[in-house]
């Protein structure tokens, strides 16, 4: 199969592409936030009352601060090169060893969402195209573009509001029961079976009118066999190919998501690197956000390869 | 056996909005007949076969007997009817290619109705499957994807499934649309195979070539009424509507063979051509000169490269190899190219007239320019205000044609320009072609699959060779 290998080659490069990219990007960035770096270093390190121009000076010389720029960011491109992220500038850690730890808790969040989203979103989607202009899919297509119009920190504080504060069912926040995992997990797949329900439901629509399951009807199939074998799998080729363009969303989800509900991930640590100007935590958690998203992409490629003989062959 | 005739359609009428679109049509098939229903597109041919299959659209009215194999198929309600697909009547879609699941191998899409319909065993379903597809010469395409087959073979895949479930009554429509003469013979003689078999079938075209070669019965439809009926031998020997013989007049089997153009300085000329597609090679050595007034034909089958020489021709695509020459003097938009489907050659959105204002613009043109042009090729100025689904195919390629001649052109390349139109529809837009090359002294290229047409238009002909491999895989490309 000289497909799929040519498919993984292109993918290493975009990979390497995305790396250098994110990293350069992250370090300018950084660099034209307003304010004084060590000051806030200096701050997220030892407190925001304890901060003085001498702690700042401090903070300056011990990380080199002074040198210029592009001497910093041609630092760690070198480093990148032999897989050394460098150190966290607040708590002097391994960036690599943090991200190690980080990226465990998102994988496993991003993929309990996907999870929950792809049994809820798709299904609801063909229910509706089956039941296409009737009541119940007028309610669940407006609903659904209601749910996913919303930004998932409103959606998040909702559930935080009902299931942990009011009803007391689950905790708000933290990562240390099994029940911590209900309330992000959901915040993230709903917005995530809200689009793939209302793509599923078009793609079966149009499946259900094409020539193929006309044919497949008056071949004499009854119409569960019809949807069963020949409407589902060829609605699942779009559906599949737009998760790649949905993961955009779940990766802006995590960000949010993490931070609303203090989920140690990479996406809590890169919203407290940009806080405390912790630029190589900042770019290693850009980077691995990056790579994850090259990654996911790439499997939602196999995917499309493994449901379309067409894609397998062109 | 029963007695009862395959089908028996009497009274029938399909109506939308109290407009009539098929009246009173009466038919009767035994087993193992063949009914060819012909008729040009809007005549009611397709709705009158929707209508005995129970296929038709939810917005329209019927009313009639239709009768299958003795059972009153036209008084069950919709969902009995159903019942019946595939075990009585069963339908062969038009363009099968598009109708058959491209997911599924051809073998799985046989045998699926084998075992789901007939409700035998995945294994016995798998084992006729099999043996369907050796009996129509396809036995080792059944690994394969609908679209690594050619029109034809798709074309005998979809007749195996149509038939798994055991139908007596085959309604296939339009089945030689967009195949060329070679696979049209080929389906001719499938359909021809399954009569054999004793299955009844209605067919439904356009094609008068392909009708003869089915033989049996004939009805022609003009405007929602079966016009004329008869043995199709006798009928096409001897019409007696006008507006058969009119159909039969079109047929460019029957056309005058086009005299010899006396040879001038070419217009455009190429010598040893060499062109690929996608690594594949099309042809090579082949040389061909078009002169002022000339039509030189360009046939072959599907695939073999056509199109290709057109393009090269116009300097379009880049041969492997050989020598194309242009007259000198004429500017690169003088050599011009009448494209195969009208309707994807216009913006859907915009009327005709924008089109024509568009080209007048772009070459300093006055804006009156086309009306001259556009009464000689009998384009009524009101057609400009409506919009490219607003006219018909034939209405079309004329207006597609006003706008090429638009910029004089020195040369111009005919992509089987009438191959989606109508006999007499064609008859016409060729007459035109033939007339507007004689009068501005154009140099023509047509395109066309049809050699009787090629024979009607032009003495010269270049025939494009195709290398293709024995089981005449287009679509493996």
């Amino acid at each position: 199969m000289g497909g799929v290998g040519r498919a993984l080659a292109d993918r290493l490069l975009q990979a390497l592409f995305v790396a250098l990219l994110v990293g350069v990007l992250c370090f300018f960035l950084a660099e034209a936030l307003p304010g004084d770096q060590a000051f806030r270093i200096a701050a997220a390190r030892y407190g925001e009352d304890m901060v003085s121009g001498i702690a700042a000076d401090a903070v300056r010389a011990e990380l080199g601060l002074d040198r210029p720029a592009w001497l910093r960011l041609a630092d760690w491109l070198l480093n990148i090169a032999r897989i050394d992220l460098g150190v966290s500038l607040v708590s002097g850690e391994s960036v690599f060893e943090e991200l190690v730890h980080q990226l465990g808790s998102t994988i496993g969040l991003s993929l309990a969402a996907l999870a929950l989203s792809a049994l809820v979103g798709p299904p609801l989607g063909v229910f509706f195209a089956l039941r296409a202009g009737k009541l119940p899919d007028a309610i669940g297509t407006a609903a659904a573009a209601a749910l996913r119009a919303l930004p998932s920190f409103a959606v998040g504080i909702a559930l935080m509001l009902v299931f942990a504060s009011w009803l007391a069912v689950v905790p708000a926040a933290g990562y240390d029961q099994p029940q911590s995992w209900l309330l992000p997990t959901t915040t993230l797949a709903l917005g995530l079976a809200a689009t793939s329900s209302i793509v599923s439901r078009q793609a079966t629509l149009a499946v259900l009118q094409s020539s193929q399951i006309a044919f497949a009807r008056t071949k004499g199939l009854g119409e569960f066999d019809v949807v069963r074998r020949h409407a589902v799998r060829n609605a699942a080729a779009p559906v599949v190919a737009y998760l790649g363009v949905q993961l955009v969303y779940l990766v802006e989800g995590v960000v949010v998501v993490e931070s609303l509900f203090a989920w140690p991930g990479i996406g809590h640590a890169l919203v407290h690197a940009v806080i405390a100007r912790d630029i190589p935590m900042l770019q290693g958690t850009a980077l691995a956000m990056g790579l994850l998203f090259v990654l996911l992409n790439a499997a939602v490629d196999f995917a499309c390869r493994a449901i379309d003989p067409r894609v397998r062959h062109a | 056996m029963n007695a009862a005739p395959a089908l028996e359609v009497e009274g029938l009428c399909v109506a939308a909005g109290g407009r009539d679109l098929v009246r009173n049509a009466c038919l009767s098939l035994r087993a193992g007949g063949i009914l060819v229903i012909l008729g040009e597109s809007g005549s009611g041919k397709s709705l009158l076969a929707h209508a005995v299959m129970g296929t038709l659209p939810a917005e329209l009215d019927w009313r009639g007997r239709i009768a299958i194999g003795g059972i009153d198929f036209g008084a069950l309600d919709p969902k009995s009817r159903r019942a019946h697909w595939g075990r009585a009547i069963a339908l062969l879609p038009q363009e099968p290619w598009a109708s058959l699941d491209p997911l599924m191998r051809a073998e799985d899409q046989i045998a699926e109705v084998h075992a789901l319909v007939g409700r035998r065993t995945w294994r016995e379903a798998r084992a006729l499957a099999g043996r369907a597809l050796g009996t129509l010469g396809l036995g080792s395409a059944g690994g394969r994807y609908p679209f690594q087959l050619s029109g034809g073979m798709a074309q005998r895949v979809a007749v195996a499934v149509a038939l798994a479930g055991g139908a007596r009554l085959l309604v296939a429509d339009e089945p030689t649309k967009g195949l060329d003469a070679e696979c049209r013979d080929e389906v001719a003689e499938l359909l021809l195979s399954q009569a054999r078999a004793g299955a009844a079938l209605i067919v439904i075209t356009h094609d008068i070539a392909f009708a003869r070669k089915l033989g049996g019965e004939m009805a022609v439809m003009l405007d929602a009424e079966i016009v004329e009926q008869g043995a199709i031998a006798g009928l096409l020997a001897a019409p007696r509507h006008a507006y058969t013989k009119r159909l039969l007049a079109a047929d460019p089997a029957g056309w005058a063979p086009a005299k010899p153009v006396a040879a001038a300085n070419p217009v455009v000329e190429a010598a040893n051509l060499a062109v690929e597609r996608g690594g594949r090679r099309l042809f090579e050595g082949l040389s061909v000169a078009v002169c002022p007034g000339e039509i030189v034909a360009a046939t072959g089958c599907s695939g073999c490269g056509k199109t290709s020489l057109g393009n090269v021709l116009l300097g379009l695509l880049a041969p492997q190899s050989g020598i194309v020459r242009r007259v000198s003097g004429a500017d690169a938009h003088r050599f011009q190219k009448l494209y195969q489907d009208p309707v994807s050659a216009f913006a859907s959105g915009s009327p005709l007239g924008v089109a024509l204002d568009d080209v007048c613009r772009r070459h300093g043109l006055p804006l009156d320019a086309p009306s001259r042009i556009l009464a000689r090729l009998r384009i009524h100025p009101d057609l400009l205000l409506r919009r490219p689904d607003q006219v018909s195919g034939g209405e079309l390629q004329r207006v597609a044609l006003a706008r090429v001649l638009l910029v004089d052109p020195a040369f111009l390349f005919a992509d089987e320009p009438t191959s989606r139109l109508d006999p007499i529809i064609q008859q016409e837009v060729m007459d035109l072609l033939r007339e507007v090359v004689a009068e501005r002294r154009l140099a023509m290229l047509l395109v066309t699959h049809d050699a009787a047409l090629a024979a009607g238009m032009t003495a010269k002909a270049v025939r494009v060779d195709a290398r293709l491999d024995a089981g005449g895989t287009l679509a493996a490309l």
